[in-house]
């Protein structure tokens, strides 16, 4: 699963998810690609799920590319403790998704096929993306 | 090749109150250039505009037209666009000199196949998808071929310096920006790897640099050892 090697500090503020993304919107190495239409925290679980959809619906052939890293630790309080008592310990990394941000992108296969790979990748994700295409964003 | 011709009416509305213009289907657009001495604020209906950007792109003459003043001939700047509903937001125009020489970028259009890829070895990857050109307006091209067909084995490249243009033409991008390659293609075996906790990532400390000439730590290690720091 993706996560950072190293950090400078093991727990973060939560911070915001206002607004819309304006960075990563384009399509940079592949033909076709998954666009995120909601914010979100997007786990390294899920990103490694979604990523296993795409491989093994594309079996041979296709190369994908992941344009978010989950660098964002989240913290959980343990089971049945009080209130206070300080942060929580490290549990898991996110991603942190705005709208219009690209997810994944793929390239060497065919619209229909990479349709297919982006909607198996879709499901494994907590938020509506929708599938774009280097021609239709030309134009 | 047919003349685009696009009509602009002078725009009064500026800033934030241009928003009530999208929203009435008029996008904003501005035109610059040497022979204006202040930029024109214009605006054009979506629809039309819109038919215009897709079709001119970004290197093909446009003779746009304010109100009843002269043509100008122009060429698409900058095209701002919403990233999720892809509609245009604001556009810029540059008036051109025939006689001076411009500099807009240039799609490159991969033509062919490649026999590793026929072959079934290899997978086409494209790398820039533009280059920058410099030349006379009268001598713009809409875009540049490139023939894949030669890449024959696996990780094999194209490089900007070897595109073919004609001699009007000059190529400002750096000759080793890579254009195509053939990458060999993997089968990725679906392993089921252990979950790593979270606490387990390497905190970076105060003269890290120069425990790591020494080898530095595992990030399990140093995970254990922050722990014991705090206790």
């Amino acid at each position: 699963m993706l996560m950072p090697k190293r950090v400078k500090y093991r727990k973060q503020h939560r911070g915001r998810m206002k607004g819309t993304e304006t960075r990563g919107v384009t399509l940079d190495f592949g033909d076709y690609g998954l666009q995120a239409l909601e914010p979100c925290w997007m786990t390294s679980r899920q990103l490694e799920a979604a990523r296993r959809a795409v491989v093994r619906f594309v079996k041979r052939g296709g190369k994908l590319w992941i344009r978010v890293f989950p660098d964002h630790s989240v913290t959980i309080k343990g089971a049945e403790t009080r209130m206070g008592g300080g942060k929580g310990a490290p549990d898991h990394w996110v991603a942190v998704v705005k709208p219009g941000r690209i997810i994944f992108e793929i390239g060497g296969v065919k619209e229909e096929t990479a349709r297919e790979a982006m909607r198996l990748a879709s499901h494994k994700l907590s938020i509506r993306t929708q599938f774009i295409s280097r021609l239709e964003a030309q134009a | 090749m047919e003349e685009i011709l696009l009509t602009a009416q002078p725009r009064a509305v500026i800033g934030k109150q241009v928003g009530a213009l999208r929203r009435a289907g008029t996008i904003p657009v501005v035109l610059y250039g040497k022979q204006l001495a202040q930029p024109l604020a214009l605006q054009i209906e979506e629809r039309t505009l819109q038919k215009v950007v897709a079709q001119a792109g970004h290197n093909r003459l446009i003779t746009l037209t304010i109100a009843a003043g002269a043509p100008r001939l122009v060429l698409t700047r900058e095209v701002q666009r919403n990233p999720i509903s892809r509609h245009l937001v604001h556009v810029d125009f540059q008036e051109v000199s025939m006689t001076e020489k411009i500099t807009t970028p240039v799609p490159l259009v991969l033509v062919g196949t490649s026999p590793a890829v026929t072959r079934g070895e290899g997978l086409l990857i494209h790398g820039i998808d533009t280059v920058q050109i410099r030349v006379l307006p009268g001598d713009l091209i809409p875009q540049i071929e490139v023939d894949v067909s030669g890449l024959e084995n696996l990780n094999q490249s194209l490089f900007v310096k070897n595109l073919v243009v004609n001699d009007k033409i000059e190529v400002l991008t750096p000759g080793d920006e890579m254009v195509a390659k053939v990458v060999p293609v993997k089968e990725e075996v679906i392993t089921t790897e252990a979950p790593i906790a979270a606490a387990e990532v390497e905190v970076i400390k105060k003269g890290k640099i120069e425990e790591e000439g020494a080898g530095g730590e595992t990030p399990a290690a140093g995970g254990e050892a922050k722990k014991e720091e705090k206790k």
